[in-house]
């Protein structure tokens, strides 16, 4: 992609009208105060839910709904604070205990199926885009082809299907279910082989020369090289597999293996739901998410706009 | 085959090079056979037997489910509630994030902060943002209700009115699948040189002449790429629908893969819902072709 120089193209449209001096600073001014309104209109649009899920996850549960009516200040922000709901959910309170709820343990569940992605996904895809895109193997087109297409491979429509096979292989109901068929991605290896591309091949070869091994001119040359690309491509890898729902839903019906995502969901679904524990479950599965990529913010757009990877 | 002195037999250098070589690719080339490959085939095997979780492989029936799906009235009501959805969803997601694009390409503080605000149910998982909306749309409790209430609009119930409950998942995953498309269309106008516009300009072009005659033709590709993929997302909606109305009211909501969800693990008919994905499958690469078909020459 060529970098362009950054400028905006629309004050300078404005700027060449023939206009008085006065007339033109009003102008300004009034786009200005509109820019300001609207970029505050539509960040409140985004972000309400997460402030009133934030907000109500260490409230009393009666606040929630008692300050609803009239719309105000309170409606949000609570009155009285409270950890009370989280401890209820991670199974430290007798309320908690109670209700037999363990998020800690769907927590830790989540935790351990990520990190295993993640660090699988980045060891095959790795070793995979090395091969596509500096060895030389005979029909190695055919071969790419044949990982390209399942891109195309929607996901959804094929869980049924993925779960016939993870069955037949008797790995349902297990963290392998939620790891394996994840090891490694066409999205992954596609990215990666741009990356490694960009690296020179001359350093190859002097390694080849020197008698250097496939496995230790990946490791020492490529992999330092491509480090932006690999944390790019762990971040993204990550956050599909820390919010997929469906594929864990169907996969896994043990409770103490469940990961949290479906956690929260089935919490939902009992015959009364508290909404002060649901919003400190839903808390608790996207805040720390959220902000990873806030703060990584620049790795993960460049990831999205080069690959168009969804989560 | 040459030989370099010291090989034995089969083993020579060449071939032991590109054994070695193959190695590297042999762990993904597995995984996509097994997982990717494989249950294509399963599901097609499995939608010509009666079969069940808890039964297993039954008798071998032939195609019995593709003519029960013909017959099945529930299934084209699942087909013509995911296609309103996507019909509803994918025109006002791109025309929104395309507008949102150009409004916030400027690279300030504030236009940066606002970024990151839609970016942010982007990276939420779909099934929190799907239990904090069931929330927001609740008939009594709900924020939105309070919201309303705040400008004289009496309560209204949303998800369990049967022509309400569609436009209001609608909305919802616009709100966040906006984020996704509007980071592509935003690299894609980064990528317009500068001097397209400088051109337009010294042509007498107003504003919204060169977004219609420099930005829109150049963006062509990439608006292609952003609409094909979110018509294919969204064709496959699942979570919310399970989450927030389990298809209902009166099925207003049964979108595809809640039901071959619903055939699959609620009613335990593995062979119906293999016959369904598959259905599925082959519609996602029929319309997928037909749109690229159909966007390509404008390009």
């Amino acid at each position: 992609m060529a970098v362009v120089e950054q400028q905006s193209n629309i004050p300078a449209y404005v700027a060449t009208r023939p206009q008085s001096e006065a007339l033109l600073a009003l102008r300004r001014t009034a786009l200005l105060v509109l820019r300001v309104v609207l970029y505050t209109i539509l960040t409140l649009i985004f972000l309400v839910p997460f402030i009133w899920m934030i907000f109500g996850s260490v409230r009393d549960e009666k606040e929630i709904f008692q300050y609803l009516y009239p719309f105000s200040w309170h409606t949000f922000f609570p009155v009285h604070w409270t950890l009370e709901h989280y401890m209820d959910i991670l199974g430290i309170s007798d309320a908690g205990k109670r209700f037999g709820l363990n998020f800690g343990r769907n927590l830790l569940n989540s935790a351990i199926v990520s990190t295993g992605v993640v660090i699988c996904s980045l060891l095959f895809n790795t070793m995979g885009a090395y091969f596509f895109a500096r060895l030389n193997f005979p029909k190695k087109n055919w071969l790419l082809a044949f990982v390209l297409v399942t891109l195309f491979v929607p996901l959804e429509v094929t869980m049924v299907p993925l779960y016939i096979v993870v069955r037949a292989l008797h790995l349902q109901n297990s963290y392998w279910a939620m790891i394996v068929p994840w090891f490694a991605s066409p999205f992954v290896i596609f990215a990666l082989i741009q990356y490694f591309r960009d690296i020179p091949y001359e350093l190859d070869e002097a390694a080849l020369l020197d008698g250097a091994s496939y496995f230790r001119i990946l490791r020492t040359i490529i992999v330092p090289l491509a480090i932006p690309g690999l944390v790019t491509m762990a971040l993204l890898e990550f956050q599909f597999i820390w919010n997929l729902f469906y594929w864990p839903l169907i996969a896994v019906q043990d409770n103490n293996l469940q990961v949290l995502q479906v956690a929260i969901s089935s919490q939902t679904t009992q015959q009364q739901t508290f909404w002060g524990r649901t919003f400190a479950g839903s808390a608790l599965a996207s805040v720390p998410v959220i902000i990873i990529f806030l703060a990584l913010q620049r790795y993960y757009i460049r990831g999205v706009a080069s690959t168009g990877i969804k989560g | 085959m040459y030989e370099r002195p010291g090989s034995r037999g089969f083993f020579t250098w060449r071939r032991r090079q590109l054994l070695l070589a193959f190695l590297f690719v042999v762990p993904a080339l597995i995984n996509f056979t097994v997982f990717r490959y494989i249950p294509i085939l399963a599901s097609i095997r499995a939608s010509l037997y009666q079969y069940s979780l808890l039964g297993g492989y039954g008798d071998f029936i032939g195609l019995d489910h593709y003519a029960r799906m013909l017959h099945d009235p529930t299934f084209w009501t699942s087909l013509r509630v995911t296609t309103l959805f996507v019909i509803y969803k994918v025109p006002i997601q791109i025309v929104l994030s395309l507008a949102l694009a150009v409004f916030l390409q400027r690279e300030t503080i504030g236009a940066g902060i606002v970024r990151s605000a839609i970016l942010t149910p982007m990276v939420t998982s779909i099934i929190v943002v799907s239990i904090l909306w069931a929330m927001m749309y609740h008939s009594q409790q709900g924020l939105i209700q309070s919201m309303l209430n705040a400008v004289g609009i009496p309560r209204q119930a949303f998800l369990s009115d049967a022509r309400r409950a569609l436009p209001a998942v609608t909305v919802m995953m616009i709100w966040k699948d906006l984020g996704f498309s509007m980071i592509i269309l935003l690299a894609g106008l980064k990528a317009i040189p500068q001097t397209y516009y400088e051109a337009a300009l010294v042509d007498g072009a107003n504003a919204w002449e060169a977004f219609r005659r420099v930005t829109i033709p150049l963006l062509m590709p990439v608006l292609m790429f952003v609409i094909v993929t979110q018509a294919i997302f969204s064709f496959q909606v699942f979570v919310p629908v399970y989450q927030m109305t389990k298809g209902g009211p009166q099925d207003s909501t049964k979108v595809l893969v809640y039901y071959i969800y619903q055939q699959g693990f609620r009613f335990q008919d593995m062979g119906y819902a293999s016959a369904l994905s598959v259905v599925a499958l082959v519609i996602l690469i029929v319309v997928s072709y037909l749109l690229m078909r159909w966007l390509q020459p404008q390009t």
